[in-house]
């Protein structure tokens, strides 16, 4: 299966580059090397590169740049946000997040509750995540942070997070916002949305890998995660990635057609889903008349492994994921899917997920289709007739 | 089940297509995937994944990050697929638990060919199945010959000091016939050579000893960390003296000489047999070691099961000279009987039988 053939169906794990991209980040590349913090003219070149970025990136958000701290990625930029808001001495009295967060969301969080913060977490049965009434009850009088995931990065469903931010400005708790599969999927406005941070990743939106993004509240105390120099306004020490900003940059900067292709990419979604329940697969984390967004369909076959048909498709020229771990390449059922149904283990056991960008046509949905009719067939599944 | 194994035997399985390759991330599954993939053969590399590793050592160890890393880049150098499958919770199930509740009654357990039974080779046959590949290649020094009737047949290694044939008996024909054991005309020797010869990146990777889960060789303090509860109870002697106390019949296997806690001096004493029901370790001489006959269970055969008793050649734990006995089948095992008396017949380990180089069946030692 030559890579010609290869069809890209995990755009949730990681994008291509979006179209001028590569250009932009070698068009940099000659003054990206230098320390965007010296104060020579190679320095200047470097930080006047960081310094455009940094505007096209906050203007993606409707932020102003100085709020926009840049990292090394979503996880990074997540950890900031969340493990930031608290001196590193400080106990935190009482956390709120949901049962479907990102590991780099629940991992922060489980940090801080190993240093005595106690935590409640959401529950989010059948995927419908709490209303407002139920997220509101969650809240104490010693809730000193809540941070929830604007967009579940394995079903897609839409968080009500503005209703969230209501309610947290009304009871003055700080929400941080896990961004990363809604900046580039969503019309995002950060100065709308009156959260105390934000955080997404270059690499879920056409961008380069090793640049992410937190936009913190002025109004908000913060403590650096890493040990080091005053950089990026004394929020995130180390020397900054030029080349790897530019091209967040330039992918921040071609958002709006990423973002006009989206009703494009749900008919092509809902194609794929709709031969998908034909052949037995059930949808996993789809409330009726809930909001997801349009590149992802996540669904489960029972009886089979999400991990042994991740690598079949695979063999068949396509790439999906099982939405499982993140980094070791093995598959734990994943935590997210496991909350969402607790009495139906193959959900999270047997998940595939399908993924899709501004890339994806309407014949690779008929070739994910076809490839996956050639594994069901050997694994002694019904599948469709050809149309 | 008495015609000559080694006449009219095809070296090839037939339609051969695609082929899953078992790699460890050792050497010898990575050899044979290598030579598989030479012959221009379409190859997919699979790791299964377990157990988890613990402990610093290097060698001997099997299932760590490691391991998987290097797995992958041989099929990286190689230009093939590699996948990890996630097996612990089967391999903790059909291996671990069995073989700590083994050890807890007094029993030496064969975790082996547990595994390969109910573990690896059906595993592998039914990804085979998922991934459209007609064959399972492993790097197990032993060999897969049809007869004229195009049955496969389990035949032992070409090198008798790696030959592992003795840990496949479990696996039904239907499996055995989506078998391939490329190395299984080589020595260790040939292996590695081939491995240089095809620039393998680990062919100088040193060979794993103990048992992949118990990599420091410590079988006692993994049975107490893995929740066995072991019986303690008496040393005793074949009068049924007592002559000492122990902590555990899982530290205690037939034959053993060495960490009895007994006084020295001479005659030196073995462990002749531990009683269940009681716990007692009974111990004495060297020549009260052999025996004659005995019982096994759980018996698997790799030929049509046989109804009458016939002779054969039986080897009751890996690295023992199979010794002429015969074999009678029995309701749900078989008794076999040896021509002159084998030292250390231990229960819970493997006896299984040869006709010449063919493997017929095996079964669990009573």
């Amino acid at each position: 299966m030559g890579p010609e053939s290869r069809i890209y169906l995990d755009h949730h794990a990681s994008t291509p580059l979006s179209g001028g991209v590569l250009e932009a980040m070698h068009a940099a590349e000659p003054d990206a090397w230098a320390n965007a913090s010296s104060a020579h003219g190679a320095g200047r070149r470097a930080r006047a590169h960081l310094d455009g970025a940094r505007r096209t990136i906050a203007e993606s958000v409707g932020a102003e740049p100085p709020d926009i701290v840049l990292t090394s990625g979503g996880t990074e930029a997540i950890c900031t946000a969340i493990l930031g808001a608290f001196a590193p001495s400080d106990v935190p009295a009482h956390i709120v997040t949901s049962a479907i967060e990102h590991p780099a969301v629940s991992e922060s969080i489980a940090r801080l509750a190993s240093r005595g913060a106690r935590v409640t977490t959401l529950p989010v049965p059948d995927g419908v995540p709490p209303d407002a009434d139920a997220f509101a009850a969650a809240l104490r009088p010693d809730t000193v942070l809540v941070a929830v995931q604007w967009v579940n990065h394995e079903t897609g469903v839409v968080l009500p997070v503005a209703t969230y931010a209501d309610v947290c400005r009304a009871r003055g708790v700080p929400l941080v916002v896990d961004a990363a599969q809604a900046v580039g999927k969503l019309p995002v406005s950060v100065a709308a949305l009156g959260v105390s941070a934000l955080a997404w990743s270059a690499s879920k939106l056409g961008g380069p890998h090793g640049a992410g993004a937190v936009w913190l509240a002025r109004s908000r105390a913060h403590w650096p995660v890493l040990a080091g120099g005053g950089q990026e306004r004394g929020r995130r020490p180390g020397t900054p990635d030029v080349r790897a900003a530019v091209g967040f940059g330039a992918a921040s900067r071609a958002l709006p057609e990423r973002l006009a292709a989206m009703p494009r990419i749900a008919g092509f979604r809902d194609r794929l889903e709709a031969g998908l329940r034909a052949r037995g697969a059930i949808v996993n984390g789809v409330p009726v008349g809930g909001a997801r967004v349009a590149t992802v369909t996540h669904v489960a076959f029972e009886g089979l492994r999400g991990d042994v048909l991740v690598a079949a498709l695979d063999l068949e020229g396509l790439c999906v994921s099982s939405g499982a771990a993140c980094s070791s390449g093995l598959a734990a059922p994943s935590p997210g899917l496991r909350a969402m149904y607790p009495d139906a283990l193959w959900r999270a056991e047997g998940a595939l997920r399908f993924s899709l960008g501004p890339e994806t046509t309407d014949a690779e949905v008929d070739a994910a289709l076809s490839a996956l009719d050639r594994v069901l067939v050997r694994l002694g599944r019904a599948t469709m007739q050809p149309r | 089940m008495d015609h000559d194994a080694s006449s009219s035997l095809s070296p090839l399985p037939p339609h051969v297509g695609r082929i899953v390759v078992a790699m460890s991330g050792g050497v010898d599954s990575s050899v044979a995937a290598a030579l598989l993939h030479a012959q221009g053969l379409d190859v997919v590399g699979v790791t299964l994944h377990l157990w988890d590793a613990s402990g610093a050592s290097k060698v001997g160890r099997c299932c760590a990050p490691e391991d998987r890393d290097d797995a992958r880049r041989v099929c990286d150098h190689l230009g093939i697929p590699h996948y990890v499958v996630d097996e612990r919770a089967l391999f903790r199930e059909r291996v671990v638990d069995p073989f700590v509740a083994a050890y807890a009654e007094g029993t030496t357990p064969a975790p082996c060919v547990a595994c390969n039974q109910h573990v690896k080779l059906t595993r592998l046959v039914a990804l085979a199945d998922a991934f459209g590949a007609t064959h399972v290649a492993t790097g197990h020094y032993a060999r897969i010959e049809y007869d004229s009737t195009a049955r496969p047949r389990l035949l032992r290694g070409c090198d008798a000091e790696k030959d592992q044939s003795y840990f496949l008996y479990g696996a039904p024909t239907s499996v055995l016939a989506r078998l391939m054991f490329p190395l299984g005309a080589l020595t260790k020797d040939q292996t590695r050579a081939e491995g240089r010869r095809l620039s393998v990146p680990n062919a100088d990777k040193p060979d794993s000893q103990e048992l992949c889960f118990v990599p420091d060789g410590d079988v006692g303090n993994f049975v107490e960390t893995q929740g066995g509860s072991p019986r303690t109870g008496r040393i005793i002697d074949e009068s049924g003296a007592e002559i000492g106390r122990h902590a555990g019949v899982h530290r205690f296997t037939v034959g053993q000489r060495r960490g009895l806690g007994l006084a020295g001096g001479a005659p030196a004493r073995y462990v002749l047999r531990i009683v269940r029901d009681t716990g007692d370790v009974v111990v004495g001489a060297d020549d009260a070691l052999g025996a004659r006959t005995f019982r096994a269970r759980d018996v698997a055969w790799t030929v049509e099961a046989p109804t009458s008793p016939f002779e054969g050649l039986v080897r009751v734990r890996h690295r023992h000279l199979p010794a002429a006995a015969r074999i009678t089948p029995i309701e749900g095992g078989f008794e076999a009987s040896f021509d002159v008396p084998q030292r250390a017949l231990t229960p819970g380990q493997a006896a299984v039988i040869y006709r010449g180089e063919e493997v017929v069946g095996g079964g669990t030692i009573v």
